[in-house]
């Protein structure tokens, strides 16, 4: 009988201390998520209220031809890189095989096995 | 007291350095530039990118006193060489100065040039030289000689297993010439140039009055000798067409060259294609308007432009990898194979194949140009290269037959026996053995000759043979052509093909070396 006490007392404690973590995580959840939302209103807010006249779109400002000129010299940067095979125009990085299948790989190597390095 | 020591060292160091930077010093520098050229370093920055270059060798100087060199030692001795990248990937460089003692080629340079190419061996990396040099240093006698043999035997070691790549920019004469020979690629800036006896040497023993630029310069031996690939109108130039040229070709002869992000749509099909070859078939075309429509848009860059323009050879791009081109120019001399020609595209299979790069032939050929000159000139033994390039190479291979494909023409310019892995043909495409009038000479003499009306019958028998065999059909019949394509469909038909055929691995036998008529 006494066990069985001891057991109920012992159930009683372990719930009350996860139902009393549980319920400290809640409050806290709930205080992050008030925080939050006032960070939220007060950013609302400070976009809601007249721009600068200096932060006018950048591309009102520029005149069409420059533009233009810009573009062209964009793309026409975007071929030299193509020609050149720069780092942002490859698809691999050099040194690696393409199609690097153990088939390739050990062809290859089957291919240049008379060769030797005789470099002194 | 320590920390004085330590700080006369580095002065000292820095003030070594600084002497090496300025190479012959800045008299010599601005000479450099009125003659409108750059210094070894100016090149090398323009060459590599910002910050990469990592340079070895900076202070040894030469241990000879003879003729007064004892006073003339410059740090460095008239070479600039280390690593760097272009584009992000590792190259081995070495710059001739032109502003210490003519850059001449002296002991120190081709210990420094060696070194360089002995690690760029070793590392599976790219070798560029950029040559500007009086020739060999006198003063050192035969030393500056044995100096360019052990250039030369390294430069023959790494032919074929890692890119060498050789700029000239200057003088290069005597036996300095053989070492830009023999790497991969010769590329010429305006005001250069390349000879192995000079002007004074010719009117000497000849009597011949010649420049140095109507003997050697960049358009000589890219129009009529051959030995450079590439010209460029100025140093920046050269230095831009290097970086385009490494773009299509690997590290080394284990790796796959770069693939750009594909650009150009796969199944792009240009419909003016179908309608290139001209109904007359004498009548010329530009095949080089095949390759710019069928190929990655702008990606084609040509080799050899102006020698031998009766065949086209050079890289270009399908979806993003990169292709070595051949083609037979119907717009200069009917595509006809001579000595130039064969030479060129036997030069640039070896090449391709060296360096795992697929290639593409385009054939429009009557055959090879008659003629006592060329046959005097050795054209067997000059057109049998290709047939050994295209035998010997194991890269994937495929022929398109645009229009004429004649007698032996036809079997070396990558026919099915050649090892071709695929060998396409157009509507337009004419197979025989010899063009339709000689054959019926040849065939029916008799025929015509007892006819009543021999040149009626000579008509009959002449539409009755371009029937037979000016067209694709009979080759595909009997499995010399695997497909007759439209022309317009060559792009996707090319890149799905080539997808296949990426991990081909084809072996030779083992050998030393194949013997290729020279």
């Amino acid at each position: 009988m006494s066990n069985l006490g001891w057991g109920l007392q012992m159930t009683v404690l372990g719930m009350g201390l996860v139902f009393g973590v549980l319920a400290l995580l809640w409050g806290l959840l709930r205080l992050v998520l008030r925080l939050e939302k006032h960070g939220a209103r007060r950013a609302d807010a400070a976009a809601s209220s007249p721009a600068p006249e200096a932060a006018a779109e950048p591309g009102e400002a520029m005149d069409p031809d420059l533009v233009a000129a810009i573009a062209a010299a964009v793309v026409a940067h975007r071929a030299v890189r193509r020609r050149e095979a720069a780092p942002a125009m490859r698809t691999f990085w050099p040194g690696s095989l393409i199609h690097a299948s153990r088939w390739l790989g050990s062809g290859r190597m089957r291919q240049t096995r008379g060769f030797q390095r005789r470099g002194r | 007291m320590a920390n004085d020591s330590a700080s006369d060292q580095l002065a000292t160091l820095r003030e070594m350095r600084s002497r090496a930077v300025l190479g012959g010093g800045q008299k010599r520098i601005e000479q450099q530039h009125a003659r409108g050229k750059l210094t070894a370093r100016e090149r090398l920055a323009l060459l590599l990118d910002v910050g990469s270059f990592q340079e070895f060798g900076a202070l040894a100087t030469h241990n000879v006193s003879e003729f007064g060199l004892d006073k003339q030692r410059t740090p460095g001795d008239g070479i600039v060489t280390g690593f760097g990248k272009i584009s992000g990937r590792r190259v081995a460089v070495f710059a001739q100065d032109f502003t210490v003692l003519g850059g001449s080629f002296s002991q120190v340079q081709s210990n420094k040039i060696c070194r360089i190419q002995d690690l760029a061996l070793q590392s599976g990396i790219p070798l560029i030289g950029l040559n500007d040099s009086g020739g060999a240093r006198i003063q050192e006698g035969v030393r500056s000689l044995a100096a360019y043999g052990e250039v030369f035997v390294r430069n023959v070691m790494a032919s074929g297993v890692i890119p060498q790549i050789s700029v000239i920019m200057g003088p290069c004469a005597g036996g300095a010439v053989y070492s830009p020979a023999l790497t991969d690629f010769v590329i010429m800036s305006e005001g250069s140039f390349m000879f192995l006896t000079g002007p004074d040497v010719i009117k000497a023993v000849t009597g011949e009055d010649v420049t140095a630029q109507s003997l050697g310069g960049a358009e000589v031996h890219t129009a009529q000798s051959g030995v450079a690939h590439l010209a460029a109108p100025t140093e920046a130039d050269a230095i831009e067409t290097v970086k385009r040229l490494l773009a299509y070709l690997p590290q080394n002869n284990n790796e796959d060259p770069p693939q750009v992000v594909p650009y150009d749509a796969p199944d792009r099909m240009d419909e003016a294609l179908n309608t290139l070859i001209p109904v007359a078939e004498n009548e010329p075309y530009d095949i080089r308007d095949a390759i710019a429509m069928i190929f990655d848009r702008g990606s084609f860059m040509e080799l050899h432009e102006a020698f031998a323009p009766n065949a086209v050879v050079g890289f270009a791009r399908l979806d993003g990898f990169s292709i070595g081109v051949i083609a037979n120019q119907p717009a200069y001399m009917a595509g006809a194979l001579n000595i130039d020609a064969s030479d060129k595209i036997s030069r640039f299979i070896r090449t391709c194949d060296a360096y795992n790069i697929p290639l593409v032939t385009f054939v429009d050929c009557p055959g090879f140009l008659p003629g006592t000159s060329q046959e005097y000139g050795g054209v067997i033994r000059h057109g049998a290269k290709i047939i050994y390039a295209y035998c010997e190479s194991s890269v994937p291979k495929i022929s398109i037959v645009t229009r004429k494909a004649m007698g032996g023409a036809y079997v070396a310019m990558c026919s099915k026996q050649m090892r071709t892995d695929l060998a396409f043909a157009w509507p337009t495409a004419q197979i025989a053995v010899m063009g339709a009038e000689p054959a019926v000479r040849v065939l029916y003499r008799e025929d015509v000759k007892n006819a009543e009306d021999p040149l009626a019958r000579e008509r009959e028998l002449i539409a009755y043979y371009r029937e037979q065999f000016f067209n694709p059909y009979r080759a595909a019949d009997v499995g010399q052509i695997d497909e007759v394509i439209e022309p317009v469909e060559t792009r996707p038909r090319l890149i799905r093909a080539l997808e296949v055929l990426r991990t081909k691995v084809q072996e030779n036998p083992p050998k030393k070396h194949g013997l290729i008529p020279t």
